[in-house]
């Protein structure tokens, strides 16, 4: 594991051959390794360590960005020089920004466990060897992956901005096919011995069995209920194209010009919160500036969008330290979204659903229109019909096309518990299952 | 390079290893872009490192590192080892790899002008001019118009004697602007969406895509289709335009064919493919005028190079003929499960921190004689579409939905309106079977797709899709939640 320390000695030799000009650095360490599963046998077993140092120097409105990948001086130095030539080559834009100032950053340092960051190959094979032994038993296939490892971000700059946060990582993602029946489970956290390997197990291996036989089903509007998982992919296209400020001010977010109205459903609060909680992450952003809890959607009524320095100026705001590295196309982006949890368990929401749709996991979602939010993807992995309060039939797949910000004005019912999850793009997404009425299934799939 | 490629030869040899192979990547890569008259982007990266990979006791072991020291290559192939014996804790037999010549050999993307020596206010300059047309008009929200340049020097050594050294140029640009208005996103891209137009060439490539004279179409008609008509709903003949179709060999055959889809082996990420092995050499894939070539040898390709990362030399072969499943991507691995003695040559690594997995090569729609006038004017009731903006896929690649960025309907053989949001919806082996004219080799065009992402952890692999506009009859457009 790399120390804070060794980076901050890396950021002050980089600066010192920046020859006074401002400069920023964004260092990326890490080691990771994964191991992966098909057809009941180890499949690929990987392990990497990696190093990035990003340099950006700012200077009478130009920029120069360069980054590498070894900490020697000689290449610091050339990457250096590089940029400072690259500073020429542009003409000044009078509305970039300068460096910022440091703020007080407070730190996450619950997020590291050494037994995770050194977790071995063996020891990951013997945690899937007990999910595909007992895959096994029943006749059923396994598939997936077991990862484990550390990283460490750090941010400075020359003019007093310093933050490094280090985190380590696992997660067990497990698929089972039991003849034409699939199912799915997966458990992640930043402890390795906290995963409840043999849920997943026992979890997945029972969503299959339970999907055999899957019978056709028409395509049209389903009252759904959706676990943890679909909400959290859901929730991450929210986040990109709806609480970003920079999208709002191009005026390509749902909340743009809404502020203060109402714009879902009366049960829904969503917000930003990487401090603490099971949500919880990097403490600052990009920039080095301190990451902010951001209310975006309050009882349904919009209330703020995340900023970076550039769109919180823009706004005259204040920055919430959600930036990514700079310069970058998309602004500011939220990745620690929560869906404040309901009353509902899934069972009661089965039990109370007349006719609806059990969802396990959707799959390669995609954005058509930006500000309904429209969007299409498939179910995948467990997809069953509800009937007079119970599940009573597996069904084949369906494709989705519905427009989210009309979904989250239908939402009938939060669970009180919450998981996180990382959805497609990665993040840390704390949300509840949820039932939807009237979310349209567009066609079907032959499986 | 080569004499530190030596160790981890050394070593996989000495423990006795089935086969093994080191990588050396050297990458430089170059990223610029215009966004809303500001420097959006502007990085210039450099990185090198080496991955080693084991067959030892029937199974495989990976590691890499940034660290190309001799010291750090004995660490990493011992650690490859102790990962290929926990691997073979779960197996069911052992892994065979299909034979290969040895190689001792180089090979590079040809160029005229090297980008990397084209200097960056060059680049800037045409950036911000371009992006100055696209902001010519309020209702322009947000513009961008962007270059890529990627050189990758790979060292290859195999325990087998392979001593293979490529270089591999790609040269990537394009524009695109969001107009909005009125609760309305209108999108128009060139030369197309996802990265532009990418290639396996040098600057030449950027010149000849002439952004400047385009701009303002790609301008004016993001902003036209704020006031289009939208898509209609229902059954209709659709003309696919040559990059959109691109995609759509890429997402319905690309993937499908891939055979460790096929054997279930991404089963747990992207998924399996619905062209299952009973169905090689007689499975009615298309139409019998439809012809899908993989091809990694045909110039400018991205997954054009002398030897994929088995070492194993490219080739041109079918993957649809006459409509009939023909063929597979596969890697030394894979290839006996399709009685084949032989890889195709599909095994790629994104970079050296990555093990080789099966991808798709350049896969291209072989070109009909139909000229595109003459195809719109045989079209009593359709419409055409042209690039892409939504893609979405099930996992065995069977239910697709497609957005694209435009749409004109076809009335009585004529153009005639512009229409907005237009989507389709279709079955893989239905709408390849629908298609009824593919136009000729005169409209027939190499579209780079720089970013396919695939396994686990993730990797982006670049490859080319080359077609021109055809025709498919009877689908579903206008896919929207009622």
């Amino acid at each position: 594991m790399i120390s804070a320390q060794r980076d901050r000695k890396l950021c002050d030799k980089i600066f010192s051959f920046a020859r006074k000009k401002d400069a920023e650095v964004i260092v990326f360490s890490s080691e990771s390794a994964l191991t992966r599963f098909a057809d009941n046998i180890v499949s690929q077993n990987v392990s990497n360590r990696s190093l990035e140092i990003v340099i950006r120097l700012v200077e009478g409105g130009r920029v120069g960005r360069v980054s590498l990948n070894h900490s020697g001086d000689a290449e610091l130095k050339a990457a250096v020089e590089s940029a400072i030539a690259m500073l020429k080559t542009q003409k000044p834009d009078p509305e970039l920004l300068p460096l910022p100032k440091p703020l007080p950053v407070r730190e996450n340092t619950a997020l590291y466990d050494e037994k995770t960051a050194a977790f071995s190959p063996m020891a990951r094979a013997d945690r899937i060897a007990e999910a595909v032994e007992a895959a096994a038993r029943d006749g059923q296939l396994a598939s997936g992956t077991f990862d484990n490892g550390w990283s460490r971000v750090t941010v400075a700059n020359s003019r007093g901005v310093f933050g490094s946060h280090l985190e380590s990582s696992a997660a067990f993602k497990l698929t089972v096919k039991d003849g034409d029946g699939m199912g799915w489970a997966d458990d992640s956290g930043a402890v390795v011995g906290e995963i409840d390997f043999s849920g997943v197990s026992a979890c997945a291996r029972a969503k299959a069995r339970l999907a055999k036989a899957p019978r056709d089903v028409k395509p049209g509007r389903y009252t759904v209920v959706l676990e943890a998982d679909p909400v959290a992919n859901l929730l991450l296209f929210t986040s990109i194209y709806g609480f970003g400020g920079q999208f709002y001010q191009e005026g390509q977010s749902f909340m743009a010009g809404k502020l203060g109205r109402r714009v879902m459903g009366p049960n829904i609060t969503l917000e930003d919160n990487g401090l603490d909680g099971p949500s919880a992450s990097m403490p600052f952003d990009f920039e080095g500036m301190p990451r902010k809890k951001v209310v975006f959607v309050e009882n349904g009524v919009a209330k703020a969008v995340a900023h970076d320095r550039r769109t919180a100026a823009k706004a005259k705001a204040e920055p919430t330290g959600h930036a990514l590295p700079n310069p970058n196309p998309y602004g500011p982006i939220p990745t620690s979204v929560c869906l404040r949890a309901g009353g509902s368990s899934l069972e009661d929401m089965v039990k109370g659903t007349k006719r609806g749709l059990l969802v396990t996991q959707f799959h390669y979602l995609n954005v058509l229109k930006p500000i309904e939010l429209e969007l299409t993807g498939m179910t995948r992995n467990g997809t069953y019909m509800i009937e007079d309060g119970r599940l009573a039939y597996p069904v084949k797949n369906l494709r989705f096309t519905e427009s989210l910000v009309a979904a989250f004005n239908r939402v009938e019912a939060l669970s009180p518990t919450r998981k996180v999850k990382s959805a497609f793009f990665g993040g840390k997404f704390l949300v509840p299952a949820a039932k939807i009425t009237d979310f349209c299934f567009s066609s079907a799939t032959s499986f | 390079m080569f004499k530190l490629c030596e160790k981890a030869i050394d070593i996989a040899a000495s423990h006795k290893a089935a086969f093994g192979d080191i990588r050396i990547i050297e990458t430089r890569s170059q990223s610029l872009a215009y966004k809303n008259g500001e420097v959006g982007v502007l990085d210039d990266g450099c990185s090198l490192g080496f991955g080693v990979r084991v067959l030892l006791d029937g199974a495989w072991g990976f590691a890499s590192s940034n660290e190309v020291t001799g010291p750090e290559i004995e660490r990493v192939s011992l650690l490859a080892i102790e990962i290929a014996r926990a691997s073979a804790r779960l197996k069911k037999g052992d892994v065979r790899l299909a034979p290969e010549p040895v190689y001792r050999d180089t090979w590079q993307t040809p160029y005229l002008i090297d980008p990397f020596a084209v200097s960056i206010e060059t680049k800037l300059d045409l950036l911000a001019r371009v992006d100055a047309v696209l902001r010519k008009d309020r209702k322009v929200k947000s513009s961008t118009a962007f270059m890529n340049f990627i050189r990758e020097h790979q060292y290859h050594a195999t325990t087998e004697g392979s001593r293979i050294e490529q270089t591999l140029l790609t040269s990537g640009a394009g524009c695109s602007v969001d107009a909005v208005d009125k609760g309305e996103v209108q999108t128009r891209s060139y030369p197309a969406t996802h990265g532009g137009q990418s290639l396996g060439l040098g600057y030449e490539l950027i010149e000849s895509l002439r952004m400047l004279d385009h701009a303002e179409r790609v301008r004016d008609e993001a902003v036209a289709l704020l006031k289009a008509p939208e898509c209609p709903s229902g059954k209709l003949d659709l003309i696919i335009g040559d990059n959109q179709l691109a995609l759509q060999i890429h997402e319905s055959v690309g993937h499908a064919t891939e055979l460790d889809r096929v054997l279930g082996y991404e089963e747990s990420y992207a998924g399996s493919s619905f062209a299952t092995l009973e169905k090689y050499g007689n499975f009615r894939y298309g139409s019998p005028i439809v012809n899908l070539v993989a091809d990694a040898t045909v110039p400018t390709g991205l997954a054009t190079a002398g030897w994929d990362d088995d070492g194993v030399k490219a080739q041109r072969w079918h993957i649809v003929e006459g409509g009939v499943l023909k063929g597979y991507m596969t890697n030394r691995e894979f290839c006996h499960a399709v009685g084949d003695t032989r890889s195709r040559g599909c095994s790629r690594a994104e970079g050296f921190g990555n093990i080789p997995i099966t991808r798709i090569c350049n896969l291209s729609l072989m070109p009909g004689d139909w000229g595109l006038d003459d195809l719109v004017r045989d079209t009593k009731d359709g419409i055409m579409m042209e690039n892409n903006r939504l893609w979405s896929i099930d996992q065995k690649r069977v239910n697709f939905q497609f957005g694209c960025e435009i749409g004109w309907l076809i009335k009585n053989g004529r153009r005639t309106k512009m229409v907005r949001n237009p989507t389709y919806q279709g079955i893989t082996p239905e709408f390849w079977n629908s298609c009824d004219a593919i136009c000729n080799a005169r409209h027939w065009k190499l579209w780079g797709v720089p970013n396919c992402g695939k396994g686990q952890p993730g990797q982006t692999a670049m490859m080319c899709h080359g077609s021109s506009p055809a025709r498919f009859r009877g689908v579903t457009v206008g896919v929207r939640p009622k």
